[in-house]
């Protein structure tokens, strides 16, 4: 069957479909894989971001922790003003063609994972610091009280309630990097926008071919929010059959 | 035997000297309650006894070991220093019996189900245990006191420091707060230095009694010296308020 012009939307788009799915389904595969994995990673940087953004002096410090202190809020500040003032487009040009510069050939797949794990750190770690300050304060007294460090405060007291209360936050981060991903086809990256443009160029369709492509974002951003509904039902039932957490 | 011992402890906030140069001791066993106008640095001095308020200068000792010093282990000393705030910080995102079993299982490393042993007989010894199942934000202000007073008491600690545990509380929790930390402190397991402004209640379970005003003490005495021959003008002044 030849695309004529006197074809319909539809049966274009049928046909583009049929002739071309493995190329879309390998470009959403790609592109779920890389928003999940880097928003997943991001997270946990973020963790060691927002603490590095947190760090206070503490009187018994020496000279030298203090200055090393001060270094190492500031760099996390840096890079968190960075890496939300500037486009994800922007950044992953320079990540790529920066190295490459320097001799690195990323995988490029690998690469759109460490771009999007990059740039969701910085988001992620707004959420957390501002999560973490929303927390009475007094907590972190009482932890510290009964002989906790100021980790173990973190990890079994605080962020605990953060995280539980970040999971929509998170969840609408995914989202984001699922069809931003879309710009690592400026590096070449093979998520789905690229397939869509690369069906679009071969067969002269660019509005069917999009159609596809926002189609597929369409249900596996659906999907996605419908998921992490249910994981935020499981996470509150869970709450309530644990006996030593509320949380 | 002083377990506790301060040295010319100054607290200065933006130039404005809250602790005065404080020099004191508190021996083993004993109840001090500390009492006087507010902002007259009583929470502050004890907030610098575990280093939560890390003082401007002087020197705080515990046991013999200096906490200001910078090569001292605070967080094995703070296991041995509890604290009952004022605003109770219970763990929102634990139980009552999570808030009991916590510091017993990640800071003295004891098994989940000795934990829950001893945390069930605090509970009990504070009336709470009915409620071990319970998220801490369903309670009361006086039933979160409580809970904090049984988290405090199921790290065994030597010292107890109460920080105005009745401040925050409903004039109707404020008896049963009392009565349960009378239970507790006169048994004399352990140090408690309490901060109040409960007078009657500091006259009847204290040893002995500091009157702190303007970041310093100004009177340190036994609950029947103090009460019944306040000779100290400020001390007469503060008390004629509660007679």
């Amino acid at each position: 069957m030849g695309l004529l012009s006197s074809q319909s939307l539809l049966e274009i788009i049928w046909f583009l479909f049929q002739k071309e799915h493995t190329l879309y389904f390998t470009g959403l595969f790609y592109t779920v894989l890389i928003a999940l994995v880097g928003t997943m990673l991001g997270l946990l940087l973020s963790i060691f971001l927002t603490l590095m953004r947190l760090l206070e002096n503490e009187a018994k410090d020496s000279a030298l922790l203090k200055v090393l202190k001060w270094f190492t809020r500031n760099m996390g500040n840096t890079y968190v003003q960075f890496f939300r003032g500037s486009p994800l487009i922007v950044q992953a040009m320079i990540f790529y063609y920066g190295l490459a510069s320097l001799g690195v050939q990323l995988n490029l797949i690998v690469a759109g994972i460490i771009i999007v794990t990059l740039n969701s750190a910085a988001y992620l770690s707004e959420v957390l610091r501002a999560g973490i300050n929303s927390i009475d304060k007094g907590q972190m007294d009482a932890a510290l009280s009964i002989g906790m460090t100021k980790w173990q405060g973190y990890r079994h007291i605080i962020f605990p309630q953060v995280l539980n209360n970040m999971i929509p936050a998170i969840g609408n981060e995914l989202v984001i990097n699922i069809k931003d991903t879309a710009v690592l086809s400026v590096i070449g990256v093979g998520e789905l926008f690229y397939m869509g443009r690369s069906v679009a160029g071969t067969y002269y369709r660019y509005t069917e071919s999009f159609l596809i492509v926002a189609l597929l974002y369409l249900v596996v951003v659906l999907i996605t929010t419908r998921l992490l509904d249910y994981l935020v039902k499981k996470v509150s039932s869970e709450k309530e059959n644990c006996t030593v957490c509320s949380e | 035997m002083a377990i506790i011992k301060t040295i010319d402890l100054v607290k200065r906030y933006d130039n404005s000297d809250v602790l005065k140069g404080i020099t004191t001791e508190f021996e083993s066993g004993t109840i001090t309650t500390i009492i006087g106008p507010s902002g007259g640095g009583k929470s502050t001095f004890l907030r610098c006894l575990n280093l939560l308020e890390n003082p401007s200068s002087g020197n705080v000792y515990f046991a013999g070991i200096d906490l200001t010093d910078r090569h001292t282990k605070l967080n094995d000393i703070r296991q041995k220093i509890g604290m009952v705030f004022q605003s109770f910080h219970l763990f929102d995102n634990l139980t009552v019996l999570g808030n009991v079993v916590i510091g017993q299982e990640k800071v003295l490393h004891r098994t989940k189900e000795e934990a829950i042993k001893k945390a069930d007989y605090f509970l009990q010894k504070v009336g709470m245990l009915e409620f071990r199942n319970r998220s801490v934000k369903t309670l009361s202000g006086g039933q979160k006191q409580r809970v904090a007073i049984a988290r405090t008491l199921a790290m065994e600690p030597k010292v107890i420091l109460f920080d105005e545990p009745t401040s925050s509380l409903d004039p109707l929790m404020v008896g049963e707060v009392l009565n349960v930390i009378k239970n507790v402190v006169l048994d004399h397991s352990f140090t408690a230095i309490i901060v109040t402004h409960e007078i009657e209640f500091a006259r009847e379970i204290s040893d002995r009694i500091i009157y702190m005003e303007d970041g310093r003490i100004m009177l340190d005495a036994t609950p029947k010296d103090l009460f019944q021959n306040p000779t100290h003008p400020s001390v007469k002044r503060f008390l004629s308020r509660f007679v």
